[in-house]
């Protein structure tokens, strides 16, 4: 089992160097296979963080382009995925400030100012909405949380990514990230349930 | 139950998930959960809402796929194409600033001797000696500037490029 893991870690660290060497050469099938492997995932989280398909296809080919442009920069050592994502993020929020420069900072100052406790009880709207399998609902509940939740929400339940990965590709500290996680969670509940908490 | 104790749950309930928790936090967790409605009430929304962002699909399609695959491609030829370019100039720097150095004697030396065979002042052979030492690098720059990236294409210096690229794979 031990073996397995380490072969596991190997090959895995392999794969990684291989990618790191292929981006620095800027090699065409090394990005054509990357662009495949990340597809869905890629856009997923994009259209997350935009609340729209047409800008998310956007961003997606702006994200291939930087990586293309600054591939020299990954060594190879961490996951590509996160990095991929990092490039990502960093993409979103450039878009973001350029559509509304004073959004990302407002929502910061009002998250900061408020304490990590909490909230009203009751039952959970959510377990109605997922039982009725109500996607629509949910995408736009969902769609209507501000980006900075959405963002975490998405990297931690569809990206699976851990807590402290996923302050390290924001760039935020580890309490901030925990922050967005309950606030995003717990701002989903009333759009669900009809406003009932 | 103190302010402390819903940190912990609420922690525990955030990581049990990914990160997973010791044996001895899910026994405490399951107790607590047991007794406060607060925190069994979070754990409920993050289970629901794990579950409603899973449950949605974002599937890019294949045209999209072929476009940014296209962009990347012409992109990376256009970053091939400047660094070859960059090459160019950066030998043709090197060649300018050698070619100078080894001929600013015999310039000065001609120089010498125009202005006396013609019996010229110093005051017009000095630049005219400084403008033919610079000449090449001069040339040089002008040619960099006004020479047009698509005659580039096809270029000595841009086959020596891609066989070294290609070489390099």
């Amino acid at each position: 089992m031990v073996a397995a893991a380490f072969s596991s870690l190997i090959t895995m660290e392999t794969e990684e160097a291989q990618i790191a060497t292929g981006l620095r050469r800027r090699d065409p099938d090394v990005l054509d296979a990357l662009i495949e492997q990340y597809e869905h995932r890629l856009l997923r989280y994009l259209a997350h963080m935009t609340g729209n398909r047409a800008t998310a296809e956007d961003l997606f080919q702006e994200t291939w382009i930087r990586v293309l442009e600054k591939g020299h920069q990954y060594d190879g050592k961490s996951r590509f995925s996160t990095w991929l994502m990092t490039i990502a993020h960093n993409v979103a929020i450039d878009h973001l400030r350029k559509r509304n420069p004073a959004s990302l900072d407002e929502m910061r100052d009002a998250e900061d100012a408020a304490p990590f406790e909490p909230v009203a009880t009751g039952l959970s709207p959510f377990e109605h909405a997922a039982a009725a399998e109500d996607k629509a609902r949910i995408q736009a509940a969902f769609d209507e949380l501000p980006a900075i939740f959405r963002e975490v929400l998405v990297l931690r339940f569809q990206e699976q990514m851990k807590l402290e990965e996923i302050a390290k590709l924001v760039g935020i500290p580890l309490a901030t990230v925990k922050t967005r996680l309950y606030r995003g969670v717990m701002a989903l509940r009333p759009t669900l349930g009809g406003g009932a908490l | 139950m103190n302010g402390k104790e819903h940190g912990r749950a609420i922690d525990l309930i955030t990581r049990h998930d990914i990160e997973g928790i010791a044996d001895a936090d899910a026994r405490w967790l399951e107790i607590h959960l047991q007794e406060c409605e607060e925190c069994a009430s979070f754990d409920r929304a993050l289970s629901g809402a794990a579950h409603a962002i899973r449950s949605v699909t974002v599937m890019a399609s294949a045209s999209l796929i072929e476009s940014t695959r296209a962009r990347v491609h012409l992109r990376a030829q256009q970053l091939r194409e400047q660094q070859a370019r960059a090459m160019l100039i950066a030998v043709s720097f090197c060649l300018g600033v050698v070619t100078s150095t080894l001929t600013a004697w015999v310039w000065w030396k001609f120089g010498g001797w125009v202005a006396q065979s013609l019996g010229l002042p110093s005051g017009i052979v000095e630049p005219g000696v400084l403008l033919f030492w610079l000449l090449p690098a001069i040339v040089i720059a002008v040619l960099m500037v006004t020479y047009p990236p698509a005659l580039f294409e096809g270029s000595l210096m841009q086959r020596y490029m891609k066989d070294r690229l290609r070489g390099m794979q």
